[in-house]
């Protein structure tokens, strides 16, 4: 299988400070790759780094074997971003926040509409996609964000803390719609501090902890070689 | 081409709120009220206006004096008969503006070339101008008899001599000299009229930078406030491309309310009127500037237009750098005071002193300025120096083109998200 995003000796410095001190993984095309670590362990610098938003001091990375930093238009394309914290235009409907969004990546009007239903149907937002983003709940804005992020199917989703916010029921509506994505052929890297979410969305998962990868595998083969039950025994013995 | 204008769209949507719409509009309907009844009140002040007369004489002078007044267009209350504070009482008591007493003596004392007393109570029940012109025009009245008689007496005492050489030996003609050109009429007429026309550049300049860069600075301070910046960021679109976007909905905004209140304004200072007098010495100002070149043709006009668009988009430019730096809106309308200053300084060196006497230093730091160079220009068209006009504009243009790269170059990179700055209240210390 080939990679999609491909990450190399990464290195980012916020002046003196070193938020990732190299680090090395990959996802592959049609897996759920996840990000799990402390906080301020370097999981939203490295998405940002990914998503085109910041540049890396050092080291590779390629997104479908291009140059990430050379041509971040060809990859703005193709993926899309979830922030870990993020707003919609307070004064647009839902779905005229939909459909600007839309509006940058359909080909014609057509796909753009396409993508607004695919959009409102995983809202499950109703009515509600008729009056202004400003009278959303956190809950309703995150899954209109989700949606945004997932309606142009793009090859790669960068979601920072996807479920952060959301209910219970919310949260595992949102993780079955992910893993249906993902059959479908889109790509997902995200962080998390949810566990019992990585364990049901990954497929593989990266351990960060002060901008170093600490160790990478599935959750099954990371439990095995923890010698633990579970995701979070495996996060606090590999912290020790 | 499709996604900025996508864009785009949102962008002058977003400017366009509910708020500036009623707040344009109220304006529009504020400033057309005062001007309306501001209009009317010129007009009854100008129109025929009431005084009362007390004539303890009822002399041949005294007559004299009151036809003067009538001829004036003022309607005439007799109180003859009266006393002194009867009348008073009763003509405050009347529409009157004004009681004039014309003591007994008076047709003597002019008769015997004596000066001559009249007195004059003006009923002053608002303090506004208008309401005391009622005693100006009876001055001039009164000059104007002044006049008259001094000129019988001279030419009765000394005859076969003009009295009004008499009284003006020494006659000046007054010539302005501009460049190569020469007319008669006087110099500050002319400063007068120049300071002015030039007095709307500053009102229509500062408007638009200010209704811009307050536009153009919440533009990109509410992606930051709203946390849509990261997203928008991460979009299929150029990054010039956002720029351009956000600082044309601006200026497009920012020049249509601009105008508006321009307008609006206009219909203000219309309704102030301008006096029958000053519209006369208006008209032969107008014709003196033509014969001196002081006009602006085509070509000035296009100047001038141009220095102002350059000044503009230097507005823009830099109150998007500042709008990046803002963390919020809050900080962001605090941003837009140095860009005000920055507009204000060159205004108020153009009001008080001229641009060639200053010190060297000080002149360089005004010339360092781009929005003092719209000020110049039509100082500088007039004195023909073509050469700084160009320099100006050049100014401008370079001006602009760095801020612009400068501010491509800050959304291009981690700046964006990273750099910060605080105006005024610093932020409590994280715990
Ligand atoms: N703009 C910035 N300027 C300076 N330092 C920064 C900036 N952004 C992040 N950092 C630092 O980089 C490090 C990594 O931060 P990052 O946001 O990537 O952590 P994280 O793993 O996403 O944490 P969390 O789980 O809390 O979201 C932290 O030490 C943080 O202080
Ligand atoms: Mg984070």
């Amino acid at each position: 299988m080939s990679n999609v995003l491909t990450v190399r000796g990464l290195k980012k410095s916020y002046g003196a400070h070193a938020a990732l001190a190299g680090i090395d993984f990959e996802v592959r095309a049609g897996e759920v790759f996840a990000l799990i670590g402390p906080n301020g362990a370097g999981k939203t610098t490295t998405l940002r780094i990914a998503a085109t938003l910041l540049t890396s001091t050092a080291g590779e990375i390629t997104f479908l074997d291009r140059d990430l930093r050379k041509e971040p238009d060809f990859v703005r394309e193709k993926i899309s971003y979830l922030p870990e914290e993020a707003g919609a235009y307070k004064d647009m409907k839902g779905m005229d926040y939909l459909r600007f969004m839309a509006g940058f990546y359909g080909r014609d009007a057509g796909e753009e509409k396409e993508f607004v239903e695919r959009a409102a149907a995983i809202t499950e937002l109703g009515n509600r996609l008729k009056t202004k983003v400003g009278t959303y709940s956190k809950g309703m804005t995150r899954k209109l964000l989700l949606a945004r992020a997932l309606m142009t199917r793009p090859v790669l989703a960068i979601l920072d803390e996807p479920t952060s916010g959301l209910d219970v029921l919310n949260a595992l509506d949102v993780r079955e719609i992910i893993r249906r994505y993902v059959k479908e052929g889109t790509s997902v890297l995200l962080s998390s501090h949810n566990m019992l979410e990585i364990e049901f969305l990954s497929d593989r998962v990266g351990l960060i902890d002060k901008g170093r990868i600490l160790d990478t595998g599935t959750p099954d083969e990371l439990k095995a070689k923890h010698a633990a039950k579970n995701l979070e025994e495996v996060f606090r013995s590999s912290l020790r | 081409m499709k996604r900025f204008k996508n864009l785009l769209q949102k962008e002058v949507k977003e400017l366009v709120t509910k708020q500036l719409v009623i707040s344009l509009a109220f304006t529009v309907l504020l400033f057309n009220a005062i001007g309306q009844i501001s209009k009317k009140e010129v007009q009854k002040a100008v129109g025929i206006q009431t005084i009362s007369v007390l004539d303890q004489d009822g002399s041949e002078g005294s007559r004299a004096l009151l036809k003067g007044l009538e001829s004036a267009r003022f309607k005439i209350v007799d109180q003859t008969g009266k006393g002194k504070d009867e009348a008073l009482a009763s003509a405050k008591a009347g529409e009157s503006k004004l009681l004039l007493v014309v003591p007994a003596g008076f047709g003597d004392s002019l008769a015997e070339l004596k000066p001559s007393e009249i007195e004059t109570y003006s009923f002053m029940r608002s303090f506004s101008l208008i309401g005391a012109r009622g005693q100006v025009v009876v001055q001039s009245v009164i000059s104007a008899l002044n006049e008259t008689l001094s000129n019988n007496f001279l030419a009765a005492k000394l005859p076969g001599a003009d009295p009004v050489s008499l009284k003006r030996p020494i006659k000046s003609r007054d010539f302005v000299v501009v460049r190569d050109r020469t007319a008669e009429g006087s110099a500050g007429l002319i400063a007068g009229m120049l300071s002015q026309q030039s007095m709307l550049i500053p009102i229509v300049l500062m408007m638009i930078v200010i209704y811009s860069s307050q536009m153009v600075i919440s533009a990109v301070a509410m992606e930051k406030q709203n946390k849509t910046l990261e997203t928008l960021l991460t979009v299929p679109i150029k990054r010039t491309s956002i720029i351009t976007a956000k600082m044309f909905a601006a200026g497009l905004v920012g020049l249509i309310s601009a105008g508006v209140y321009m307008f609006a304004f206009k219909g203000f200072i219309g309704g102030m009127g301008e006096e029958v007098a000053a519209a006369g010495a208006r008209a032969s100002g107008t014709a003196l500037m033509q014969k001196l070149g002081l006009t602006f043709d085509t070509t000035g006009y296009l100047i001038l237009g141009l220095s102002l668009f350059l000044a503009i988009l230097v507005a823009l430019a830099m109150a998007m750098i500042l709008g990046v730096l803002a963390e919020d809106f809050r900080s962001a309308q605090n941003m837009i005071m140095p860009l005000m200053f920055m507009v204000m300084i060159p205004y108020f060196i153009s009001l008080f002193a001229d641009i060639d006497t200053l010190s060297l230093p000080v002149k360089i730091l005004v010339l360092a300025i781009p929005f003092s160079h719209p000020f110049l220009v039509s100082q500088n068209i007039y004195l023909g120096h073509y050469g700084m006009i160009a320099a100006g504009l050049g100014y401008m243009l370079l001006v602009f083109i760095v801020l612009v790269i400068y501010a491509a170059r800050i959304f291009s990179t981690d700046k964006i998200l990273t750099m910060k700055l605080r105006f005024g209240k610093k932020k409590a210390p994280a715990a």
